[in-house]
């Protein structure tokens, strides 16, 4: 009798344990297939994650955003509502600590620091997994594509939905990142 | 049984000692005793076996395969965690032994983590580690209670302590305070009390002894904001819990080695009081408390909780029972809060009180016979003195003096126990 509540309680955890990592894959696919997509101009550094391996850091060109508005501190979460300037890039168009009233799509940042004009900010999707062998040659193919010039060209796609965001792929020179190492 | 204690009654038969019917008796004895017991190797093995394929799965799917779909990836993801609760899962439901259920946690455990990690890799999600840390100590913490395995409970442990470092230490954009690590550690003590009034001196709870204790002293970091001295009263505060704890009557029997409670507590409580001897330490406590509320609450409730352990110690065996150790943090704290802006008076008195703690580890030591707590009351006083060699301006003369009179004390106290127990066991 003991063992079949201990059983059930077994088969309630293991459902629990599907359970989460589906609902992070439902999420995610949702986003992908009825998000919008932009392209947010970025540089990649190379570190790791001990559980998750090789992952480039993104750095953002939008990273932050003029404002007199002094009540932002270190760590408030933000919304920043973007836009797409005319190269096709994503731009901000505003930041609020309070859901807008406005159509523009946002993601959710955290405030990294305060200048008296200034709030830098951390976007949410600041880490791209690569193959381990792959990682430290993309931080060397961006540096490669910098002296060329065609820094331009470096830029992540972003699907947004809702004010969640799934990173889809890095593009260097019109090529998926992976495809530009090899 | 082992081949040694086989030899052993061989050689007592053929010197005479015992004859060989009682040979025969003792090795029966034995041999049954030995029948119930589950094959701790075994399970040692087992677990071990689990915990190297669990981690090395998770470090194959760290590679981030780029040549597979994503639809791949994902079932890759849940094929390790499935397996997992299978193996749980028939443990559970045919009553298998501790071995299966202890092994097949453990992989369960890393499976977890494994297809939440592969998913958090497919989509790049950006959870930060002690996210990811915290998701995985959530979903395998209800394991401990349906497997009773002693292994989860020690990795949960593990990565519950990580996951307070990483978001309270280590995190270098934004510090958290770990609240949730207190939760992990109230789910897991139910599990340590129930091995613990079935057999205290066992080898599960020797190691819980040692590694709840760590665990504490390493996550109270993640709970010390900038306030660097009361950094130090929290943990002195600390140590004065866990020795208190260590001295609880539960754990009389217990050997003073399998006691990581009173050997953390003591050592701990020791090294930083001795910081507090130094001069240095004391200009840098504010003259004015203005702390941080949250530090402030913490210190408090630990000290709640610490005196409270200590009253109940006083109430069930009186006040006579209660050394000096189990004190020190009261005697430390009133010094802290009341004198720190007197001047020269809390130096001293904080060099009375490691003194006074080192000539009561002596004495402990030397009423137990218990050669280790005695030396170590001798350390204490020799570090001590070793540490005003530096900053006081006492003359050459007398800290040769000292040091003299110390050695000798080193060997006259052995000296004496010695002859001690030699008496005695005559």
């Amino acid at each position: 009798m003991k063992t079949t509540y201990i059983f059930i309680g077994f088969i309630a955890l293991a459902l629990v344990q599907i359970f989460a990592p589906l609902k992070m894959i439902y999420d995610n696919e949702d986003i992908l297939t009825s998000g919008t997509v932009y392209k947010f101009k970025t540089r990649p550094i190379d570190p790791t994650d001990p559980f998750r391996g090789k992952y480039v850091t993104l750095q953002f060109q939008i990273n932050s955003f003029a404002t007199s508005d002094s009540t932002y501190v270190k760590g408030d979460k933000i919304r920043v509502y973007i836009e797409n300037d005319e190269d096709g890039f994503a731009k901000i168009y505003q930041i609020s600590k309070e859901p807008l009233d406005i159509k523009n799509d946002y993601v959710k940042a955290q405030v990294t620091y305060v200048y008296p004009d200034r709030v830098t900010f951390e976007l949410p999707f600041n880490r791209f997994y690569m193959e381990e062998t792959k990682a430290y040659d993309a931080e060397k193919a961006y540096a490669k594509a910098n002296r060329d010039g065609v820094i331009d060209n470096v830029y992540a796609l972003v699907y947004i939905k809702n004010g969640q965001s799934v990173l889809d792929n890095l593009i260097i020179d019109n090529m998926p990142i992976q495809e530009y190492v090899e | 049984m082992s081949s040694k204690f086989n030899k052993e009654l061989q050689i007592l038969v053929r010197d005479n000692v015992i004859s060989p019917e009682i040979s025969s008796k003792i090795e029966k004895y034995y041999a049954n005793k030995a029948e119930g017991k589950p094959n701790s190797l075994f399970m040692i093995f087992g677990v071990f076996g689990a915990l190297l394929i669990g981690s090395g799965i998770i470090l194959m799917l760290a590679h981030n395969w780029d040549d597979f779909s994503r639809l791949t990836k994902t079932i890759l993801a849940f094929v390790p965690l499935v397996i997992g609760q299978a193996m749980a899962g028939f443990s559970i439901l045919k009553n298998k032994s501790n071995t299966w259920k202890e092994a097949s946690g453990t992989f369960l455990f890393f499976s977890v983590g494994a297809s939440i990690s592969l998913v958090s890799q497919i989509y790049n999600i950006p959870g930060e580690l002690g996210s990811f840390l915290l998701t995985w100590v959530v979903l395998c913490l209800p394991l401990i209670y349906l497997l009773r395995s002693h292994a989860v409970t020690l990795l949960v442990i593990v990565t519950s302590t990580y996951y307070a470092v990483q978001v309270g230490v280590w995190d270098y954009r934004c510090h958290a305070t770990p609240w949730l690590y207190l939760i992990f550690l109230l789910g897991v003590i139910p599990h340590y009390w129930n091995i613990l009034k079935r057999n205290v001196s066992g080898n599960a709870v020797t190691i819980f002894n040692w590694i709840l204790p760590i665990s504490v002293v390493v996550a109270l970091s993640a709970f010390v904001g900038n306030g660097d001295v009361l950094g130090f009263v929290m943990y002195i505060i600390m140590f004065g819990l866990l020795y208190n704890i260590g001295r609880l009557s539960i754990f009389k029997e217990l050997r003073t080695l399998r006691n990581g409670f009173l050997i953390i507590g003591s050592l701990g409580s020791v090294i930083c009081l001795m910081i507090f001897t130094f001069r240095w330490i004391w200009e840098d406590v504010p003259d004015q408390f203005n702390y941080d509320a949250q530090e402030v609450y913490t210190t408090i409730v630990l000290a709640i909780v610490t005196l409270s352990v200590l009253g109940y110690a006083t109430f069930k065996k009186g006040i006579r029972s209660i050394n000096l150790f189990q004190i020190a943090f009261i005697i430390f704290g009133l010094v802290y809060f009341l004198l720190s802006s007197t001047g020269i008076i809390p130096i001293i008195l904080m060099n009375l009180l490691v003194f006074a703690l080192g000539m009561s580890a002596i004495r402990i030591g030397a009423n137990k016979f218990n050669f280790g707590i005695l030396n170590f009351g001798l350390l204490i006083i020799s570090i001590l003195i070793i540490c005003r060699f530096f900053d006081t301006g006492m003359s050459f003369v007398i800290r040769g003096i000292l040091f003299v009179l110390v050695g000798a004390g080193f060997f006259l106290t052995n000296y004496i126990m010695l002859k001690k127990q030699k008496v005695k066991k005559q």
